[in-house]
């Protein structure tokens, strides 16, 4: 097994290592790509940028194969290819670090490395040569590792760069990275952007997708930008800055436009949150000392990078996070240690980003999912389900969000995603909420699903309610929110009007203050 | 919007005939598979060992169910069964695999003979009801612990109650020789239960008692309740997916300790009956693994109500026929045991299987390079 063979260096810098020409991919009547463009030199660091849902991972499964395009070509060497499968891809030295990462836990970071291409003795594997070349292909990269460490108690920083690694192992010379730095805290980031920059020394490519501009401008040899589907610029190193990619990213697309037409005015302060500090599971700090009110028939909006603390912010109200400073006041009354029961009692609705794991219970069936919340012992008596109100419970929440579905008694699983957000969103608005806290209410829903669902969060602010929207869609805060609280790095940098210019909440959400990557002390 | 509301919410009230119909072939779908394995395997130890395996087949079948006295010997020997495997389904509908049953069946026995045999003064339903009901209570109390173990403190509730189990059995043992050991009986027993206290059987002189009419009715029990009770729903939303329950805030703890305690009073009471129905006193070895059985029928049945019964009758069946079939053919007696035990095996096999391969599949998304 060779351990980073030489590579041609960049001798020919127009060769196009790989790269896309005029790729199309459509799911359904979703463009996902529409005659996109890239062409990634040998030898460079290219970083691929664009809003979520910008056609940036369409992109990428195709480079590696995990899809193929409707029109167009994948482009490797200068020649265009089909890939029937990542095998295809692999086999032409392409590997792809997935967010989720393909490490199993159970082993060592060398069984790890070298797992389904283990250097050989006889029978068994030959470890002592596995380490040593392990330790070749670490030392040229400028990483060092604890290979007899269990990938379990390894930090996600370690088993991104083993998976790395592992890809240099199997001969990839290509390396795509979605959104790598997006699980880091800033000083492994900065840790792994070294390690990009010590590949592409040893000759390899580099293709990474980033929302962080900073580290994209730090570090990128060539930047492409993507929106709505298409290539919308291309520059190389030093032609453009933060400022003028923020402003390509989010363009000037038509907007679903603000229906405030006979809406009530905004009401009392009902839910203030004061000082609110919390970690992640993995006990990273996550929110510091964030702080804001919610008013009645009010919608604010929450704009955030993913990883920036909006998910701890969410799960701090409803109760299902322990934060470790800070209060949160319900109509004056203080929640901080009240129960998730005892939240939804006085008023707390939550719409999660995760529908099929924490808004359904996906293999239960449309009537369990419907009556499904602390308000359980008032469908019956003594502990028991009456079944005309249970029923008739039921059919008021499909009722209110039209969902449309064969029988109450099938799984939520047989519904489609819009069609079971809407389920969510009836089961959390029917009983007139103080507090709707909506979590990526439309991810993975279509276009015209999201019109329903933006409906339907209206009808609940109108009904009294004071909605908090989290959304990394700018779109939807600006036809929803009265105003826009922006989070970076678990502060709030901002509170917007609900119309504030895409490029003004995009600047607060990338951070223009924050430090940059390459700033050691902040983090840990 | 009111173009989109093609529902059929007329659909809401359902028709019952068809939703059972419905979960009758899911169960039988779930069931099958096992056995048919399980008969095949078996059929080829009998033919390596010289026997048709149709005719010890049939033979069994005939000993299981040939006339009234065989099918009451099929019933009695799946009263304790029916107990053990109601018991296990409760814990596993919240998600929770205790295997703690096995001591709460042991202790509930004992309660059961030590209290029967003292309370001759009371009228038989009295006496019945009070000697019961102490059995329910002791299986509660041998279950107690691990249940706050697990909901207060998060403890792995498959090794709390494995142990518990061999603490129970032993600390029962040690006290019927020190205790309620009667006099002049050879092995470590306790006294007869006084006949008030005795359930009496359905069909004298057979076996089969007023025991399989509690555990029918605690089988129907356990199917209204999980269906139509607040908290029988908390443990089906809790079992089927935790994240969302606790984000709907239902009592996760709650379930969990109730989970473990319930499948410990039903264990107790099938301890009793079994003590009041069948033995008539605590000896050692009072328990034929009920508590274990159970656990398999339950997998077996998926936690369906009418595939607990079917279960239960099945391994009921292998039991007493399995007893008797050797008196005519030169069967090697771990025939029943192997086939049991495939059943066993591959009942948790079908249960844990398309598990297995939900996960796989999500798995399969990313290819490992």
């Amino acid at each position: 097994m060779p351990i980073l063979s030489p590579t041609t260096p960049a001798a020919d810098p127009v060769t196009c290592r790989i790269g896309a020409r005029g790729v199309s991919r459509a799911f359904g009547s979703v463009r996902a790509n529409v005659d996109v463009s890239v062409t990634v030199r040998r030898g460079s660091v290219h970083a691929i940028v664009g809003e979520n849902g910008a056609g940036k991972s369409t992109l990428m499964r195709m480079l590696y194969g995990l899809d193929a395009p409707d029109a167009g070509a994948i482009v490797v060497d200068d020649a265009d290819v089909t890939f029937s499968g990542p095998r295809d891809a692999i086999a032409r030295g392409i590997g792809l670090v997935q967010q989720e990462l393909a490490i199993i836990p159970e082993l060592t970071l060398l069984e790890n490395l070298v797992l389904g291409a283990e250097p050989r003795a006889g029978l068994v594997w030959d470890r002592k040569r596995a380490l040593a070349d392990a330790r070749e292909l670490a030392a040229v990269v400028g990483v060092e590792i604890e290979w007899d460490l269990s990938a379990a108690h390894a930090s996600i920083a370690v088993q991104q760069q083993v998976e790395i690694l592992r890809l240099l192992y199997r001969g990839a010379d290509v390396l795509i990275l979605d959104e790598p730095t997006a699980v880091l805290a800033p000083a492994q980031a900065a840790e792994l952007l070294r390690l990009l920059l010590s590949l592409r020394a040893a000759g390899r490519t580099v293709i990474f997708i980033s929302h962080k501009l900073d580290e994209v401008v730090e570090i990128a040899d060539d930047i492409t930008v993507l929106r709505s589907g298409r290539t919308v610029a291309s520059f190389s190193r030093g032609e453009v800055d933060r400022a003028g990619l923020t402003e390509l990213i989010v363009g000037d697309q038509a907007v679903e436009v603000r229906d405030e037409a006979g809406r009530p005015a905004i009401g009392e302060a009902v839910l203030v949150v004061d000082g609110l500090s919390a970690a992640d599971d993995r006990g990273i700090q996550r929110l510091s000392g964030v702080g804001f009110s919610l008013h009645r028939c009010e919608i604010v909006g929450v704009a955030a990078v993913a990883g920036n603390g909006q998910e701890e912010l969410a799960e701090a109200i409803l109760g299902i996070r322990d934060c470790s400073s800070g209060s949160i006041l319900l109509d004056g009354v203080d929640l901080t240690r009240e129960t998730v029961r005892g939240r939804r009692r006085l008023g707390i609705r939550y719409v999660s980003a995760d529908r099929k794991r924490e808004g359904l219970g996906i293999d239960l069936s449309l009537v369990d999912n419907a009556i499904a919340s602390s308000g359980l012992s008032r469908l019956g008596r003594a502990g028991w389900l009456r079944r005309s109100t249970v029923d008739a419970r039921v059919r008021a929440v499909l009722d209110r969000a039209a969902v449309r579905f064969g029988t109450a008694k099938d799984p939520a699983s047989s519904l489609s995603g819009g069609n079971q957000q809407r389920v969510v969103i009836g089961r959390e608005t029917i009983d007139e909420p103080r507090v709707l806290i909506a979590s990526q209410p439309t991810r993975g829903v279509d276009v015209r699903g999201i019109g329903y669902i933006h409906e339907l969060l209206r009808q609940a602010r109108d009904d009294g309610a004071a909605v908090l929207l989290f959304s990394e869609e700018l779109d939807e805060l600006h036809v929803l929110a009265d105003r826009i609280v922006v989070l970076c790095q678990g502060r709030v940098a901002g509170t917007l009007p609900g119309d504030a210019p895409r490029a003004e909440i995009g600047r607060l959400m990338l951070g223009e203050t924050a430090t940059t990557p390459t700033t050691e002390e902040e983090g840990r | 919007m009111t173009e989109l509301r093609t529902a059929s919410v007329d659909a809401v009230p359902g028709s019952r005939a068809g939703f059972t119909r419905a979960r009758i072939l899911a169960g039988v779908r779930g069931a099958g598979l096992p056995v048919a394995i399980a008969l095949i395997v078996g059929g080829v130890v009998l033919a390596v060992t010289g026997n048709n395996p149709f005719v010890v087949y049939g033979m069994l079948v005939r000993e299981a169910f040939g006339d009234i006295n065989r099918i009451d010997a099929t019933l009695a020997a799946a009263t304790p069964l029916l107990f053990t495997a109601v018991a296990a389904a409760f814990a596993y509908r919240a998600g929770v695999f205790t295997v703690g049953v096995e001591g709460s069946f042991v202790l509930g026995g004992l309660t059961a003979a030590v209290v029967g045999s003292s309370v001759g003064g009371l009228p038989p339903v009295l006496a019945v009801a009070v000697t019961l009901l102490s059995a329910t209570v002791a299986g509660g109390a041998a279950a107690a612990i691990p249940a706050l173990l697990r909901a207060r403190w998060a403890v792995d509730e498959v090794v709390t109650t494995l142990m518990f189990n061999f603490i129970v059995i032993g600390v029962a043992n040690w006290s019927v020789q020190a205790f309620f050991q009667q006099r002049g009986q050879a092995n470590s027993a306790t006294a007869y239960v006084a006949p008030a206290a005795e359930l009496p059987p359905l069909n004298p002189p057979n076996q089969a008692n007023v025991g399989l009419i509690i555990a029918i009715v605690v089988v129907a029990g356990y199917a209204v309740w999980m269906r139509r009770s607040v908290l029988g729903f908390e443990f089906r939303a809790v079992g089927s997916a935790p994240r969302f329950s606790l984000a709907q805030g239902l009592r996760v703890r709650l379930v969990v300790f109730v989970a473990i305690l319930g499948a410990g009073l039903i264990g107790g009471l099938g301890g009793g009956a079994h003590a009041l129905g069948i033995v008539h006193r605590y000896t050692s070895g009072f328990s034929a693994s009920f508590g274990f059985t159970g656990i398999a029928i339950a997998l077996l049945a998926r936690f369906n109500p009418i595939g607990i019964v079917v279960g239960a009758i099945l391994f009921g069946a292998l039991n007493s026929a399995g007893a008797t079939v050797q008196l005519f053919v030169n069967i090697p007696i771990q025939l029943i045991d192997i086939l049991q035990g495939t059943v066993m095996v591959f009942a948790v096999a079908s249960f844990a299987i398309p598990r297995f391969m939900k996960r796989a599949r999500r798995g399969a998304g990313r290819d490992d390079a």
